[in-house]
């Protein structure tokens, strides 16, 4: 695949003393769904608007399709961008909402014709002479959406393209969203705090942090092997414990255990990452402990989350998170609070992290 | 109880105040309007007469006499031509001001706000009367240009039409800024980005978003501007020459120097009724069409 369709150079931006974007690289292929995932004021939406053209980079370049378009106005750009808030136009109905960018170059047979297919595309054709403020959040979502694809974008700009959704229809437009980006093939990049959204969506994402790129990889690799600690607290809920080289093994002072890692360290000490579902629970009377990679501890908290129950397990000074698949409906199964229980875990399911 | 009492009061307030300011006074003005002149103190006689059994004495002469004579009612022309000139020269340069101070940072759009508002805290006359110092024969702006060799003798830039409409549109500015910034403020630039990444340059997202969207300010500006400058007297007494004769002149004529109460009042009735019957009737069309479109 063509690595080099959508290729970020350098990119440096700051607001007055405030440096929002240091130097960033990434190159993106074409037709992926490349998500920015960070927290607010790390720079995402910032490197999103210098890609749409409406802030301009203090230093680096943007190169889309070959062609340089760094120094392009938004309207000489080949792409668009759909606005958190969605940007309709109040003063219009559905119809000239989507009918608003192409306007220009078509005929009015031609335009109707547009519409009417991207109307089907994304089934809002019982709305076309509605006004904006007689739309729900989902079919305002559509519009937005139709607004831009009706121009045929090379790379399409998503800001959060879901947070003003309900929690029920976000689901249910990550899937939709994907599927019309797969249908369509055009590249998408999109902008988002939410870690799962950023997961479901994406083909690979980049983690933001300051004004830097953190990791960029998918969101398997960044779930099961995060590079540095940000990253793997920031992406689902982490175990994190810090590990010292001790003889043969390697040695816990929060967990007073020993855990036995499939290869070796760079440094003497290190944190090591633990997820929550990698760990098994059971029992006490089940099992005996063992002198690596299980530990004995105490229910402190318990949360039942319908397909898992997470608990929330101390050992000597640390609380560790577990989330434990209910394979059966017996709630025998699930562990009171108070209950001592043994947990165990692959030596494959540690990951050491770099920072 | 005393609060409900007191919220209706409080509600109806607004009501009083124009029953007490605007119509007794309108009326007033209507039943001068209609009496019959003569000379003496006060200038007209009563509409209602005792003296040999009850007689209403009423005439309708004045508004004749007003609507025969072409004075009367080009004075009136020339004011709503003055006010027409001087709205639309408010808003081309409040519009892009207004959209300036909207748009930009906190800390300059208070700078600027309080820039605009600065001339209110000066005597409106002594303002106008600085303007006869710039723009007479030996004022400053004559002695720039001929000191630059611009001009080799000094130019009338005083007491004509134009130096009226420089005097009106300086002085009520400021009422057209404000509520377009008012408008502006809501505005959501997001909109303005949007048409450009839909394709539409600047000129074109002015014509299609921006101008549309800002209606509901436009309007408001201009009727603030428009409805007093079609009255306005001290600006072209002050700043205007005998060029053009404007209404709010003629009206203090009529008054003062004619005393001709009847005829005065029946040329100021008749002003008010010719402003406000279209205004009223264009605000409910106005208000219907921004109730469909939703502005």
């Amino acid at each position: 695949m063509d690595n080099n369709f959508l290729v970020i150079e350098n990119i440096s931006k700051s607001f007055g003393d405030n440096k929002v974007l240091e130097n960033i690289n990434l190159n993106i292929s074409k037709s992926e769904f490349f998500g920015l995932l960070g927290s607010s004021g790390s720079g995402k939406t910032t490197l999103l608007r210098i890609l749409g053209g409406f802030e301009k980079p203090d230093t680096g370049r943007v190169i889309l399709d070959g062609m340089d378009i760094t120094n392009l106005e938004p309207f000489d750009r080949p792409l668009n961008y759909m606005f958190q808030s969605y940007a309709l136009f109040p003063h219009l109905n559905v119809f000239n909402n989507l009918a608003f960018g192409i306007k220009e170059n078509f005929t009015q047979k031609e335009i109707e014709i547009n519409v009417r297919n991207i109307a089907e595309l994304l089934s809002i054709e019982h709305l076309l002479n509605r006004r904006i403020k007689q739309l729900s959040g989902g079919e305002q979502q559509r519009v937005a959406l139709g607004r831009c694809l009706i121009k045929k974008p090379k790379l399409l700009l998503l800001d959060e393209p879901l947070a003003a959704l309900d929690k029920k229809l976000r689901s249910k437009t990550q899937l939709e969203l994907t599927t019309l980006q797969k249908k369509l093939k055009i590249t998408f990049v999109f902008v988002t705090h939410d870690q799962e959204e950023a997961m479901s969506l994406s083909d690979r994402m980049a983690i933001m942090k300051n004004g830097l790129i953190l990791e960029c990889s998918s969101p398997e690799e960044i779930y099961e092997n995060p590079k540095s600690l940000y990253t793997a607290n920031f992406i689902g809920i982490a175990n994190i414990i810090e590990i010292y080289k001790k003889d043969e093994n390697f040695y816990s002072d929060d967990l007073g255990i020993n855990f036995k890692l499939n290869k070796e360290l760079k440094n003497t000490k290190t944190n090591i990452l633990l997820r929550p579902e990698k760990i098994k629970i059971q029992s006490i009377n089940n099992l005996k402990t063992s002198s690596f990679n299980s530990f004995s501890g105490e229910i402190l908290e318990k949360s039942y989350l319908g397909s898992f129950t997470r608990y929330e397990i101390k050992i000597k000074n640390m609380i560790i998170s577990v989330l434990d698949q209910n394979f059966n409906s017996n709630s025998n199964y699930n562990f009171p609070k108070g209950e001592k229980v043994i947990c165990t875990w692959e030596s494959e399911s540690i990951k050491a992290l770099e920072d | 109880m005393k609060n409900k009492l007191f919220e209706k009061y409080f509600v109806f307030s607004p009501y009083f105040w124009l029953v007490l300011f605007f119509f007794i006074p309108l009326a007033i003005i209507f039943k001068i309007s209609i009496s019959v002149s003569e000379w003496g103190m006060p200038p007209y006689q009563d509409i209602f007469l005792f003296d040999n059994g009850f007689k209403i004495n009423t005439t309708f002469e004045n508004y004749v006499y007003i609507f025969s004579d072409y004075y009367y009612i080009g004075s009136f022309v020339n004011s709503l031509i003055l006010a027409l000139i001087s709205t639309f020269f408010c808003l081309l340069i409040g519009f892009p001001l207004a959209f300036y101070i909207a748009t930009s940072n906190i800390r300059l759009r208070n700078i600027l706000l309080v820039l605009v508002v600065i001339p209110f805290w000066s005597s409106f006359l002594l303002r106008v009367y600085a303007w006869k110092i710039i723009l007479q024969n030996n004022g400053i702006l004559n002695v720039i240009l001929l000191n630059l060799g611009i001009i080799s003798e000094p130019l009338q830039l005083l007491y004509n039409q134009y130096a009226v409409i420089m005097g009106i549109v300086y002085t009520y500015l400021p009422l057209m800024i404000l509520p377009l910034y008012g408008y502006l403020n809501k505005f959501d630039l997001n909109l303005i980005e949007a048409s450009k990444d839909l394709g539409l340059n600047r000129i074109k997202t002015f014509f299609k978003v921006i101008l549309p969207l800002s209606v509901p300010g436009i309007v408001a500006g201009s009727l603030l501007v428009f409805i007093p400058v079609v009255g306005e007297f001290i600006i072209p007494e002050m700043l205007g020459g005998s060029d053009r004769l404007y209404y709010g002149k003629i009206l203090w004529e009529e008054f003062f120097v004619n005393r001709n109460w009847p005829g005065a009042s029946a040329l100021a009735f008749s002003g008010i009724i010719i402003l406000v019957l279209p205004i009223v009737i264009f605000q409910i069309i106005y208000s219907r069409w921004s109730q469909k479109n939703e502005i």
